[in-house]
């Protein structure tokens, strides 16, 4: 085998490697990277993690009163299944929000504290209108649970909601450390 | 000390593999960001992706095994 040759355990067994069989490589490495693509392409089912295509009908699963939760407070519910766990939050705004707990950077739950969503493995922050990353290693937004408050004041999950692309416009966020230090002070 | 003269079928096979490595590093940065996208549910550029890939590995296919002599390097 060549790729054998060309990358020998023992150091002694190091051979000639021509450029062909070099170019050859790249070649077979890009051909995978074009396969795996092609998975990605033709693959229905979403990956791990990823929010189902938008239109998708789920089970709507009770979250109970919408007004027991007071501003500042959240709760853990299931929604497609008992692993996926998500995070039902009233905003100090006084608005509902839920987002899948499964940070979008190393997979840890996120929680709810001070006002912001924060993962504790990584520190990393996010906002709770949009589900934005703010500070800490994440890059990609939270993945968002579509809520629907029914007449007789229940609230329900519905389904995913579509990642938002555009940047927060509440950009000047205050630093959630610095908040962390006002209340420990 | 004399540099080795490189031929001009050398300079060839040297541009070569310049463009063979950089297929390889477009190839990562496009399938990170693809797979990146997919994460966030959009698959809208998955085909258009797709088919630049194809054409990229298509070009290094025929740079490994079609381009004359591109094992003529430098003499020394």
């Amino acid at each position: 085998m060549a790729w054998k040759r060309a990358f020998p355990v023992d150091l002694a067994d190091e051979g000639r490697f021509s450029r062909r069989e070099f170019a050859r490589f790249l070649a077979l490495v890009s051909a995978g990277f074009t396969a795996g693509l092609g998975y990605l392409w033709l693959r229905k089912k979403p990956l791990a993690g990823a929010p189902e295509p938008v239109g998708q009908k789920e089970a709507p699963v009770a979250l109970g009163l919408a007004a027991e939760l007071r501003p500042g407070q959240s709760r853990l519910f299931t929604f497609r299944d008992a692993q996926d766990r998500c995070i039902l939050l009233r905003t100090p705004m006084g608005e509902l929000r839920a987002y899948r707990q499964t940070c979008t950077h190393l997979g840890c739950a996120v929680r709810f504290r001070n006002d912001q969503l924060e993962c504790p493995c990584h520190e990393g922050f996010f906002e709770v209108e949009r589900g934005f990353p703010v500070q800490g290693p994440p890059t990609r937004p939270l993945s968002g649970i579509a809520l629907e408050l029914r007449p007789d004041g229940t609230l329900w999950a519905v389904g995913d909601l579509p990642k938002p692309t555009a940047l927060p416009t509440r950009a000047g966020a205050a630093c959630p450390r610095d908040t962390r230090m006002e209340v420990e002070a | 000390m004399s540099r080795p003269v490189q031929s001009r079928r050398g300079q060839l096979a040297d541009a070569a593999l310049v463009v063979a490595l950089l297929i390889l590093g477009i190839q990562v940065y496009l399938f990170e960001t693809v797979l990146q996208s997919v994460l966030d549910g959009q698959r809208a550029l998955l085909p258009g992706a797709f088919a630049a890939s194809l054409v990229l590995t298509a070009v290094a296919l025929f740079l490994a095994f079609k381009v004359p002599r591109i094992d003529a390097g430098p003499k020394h």
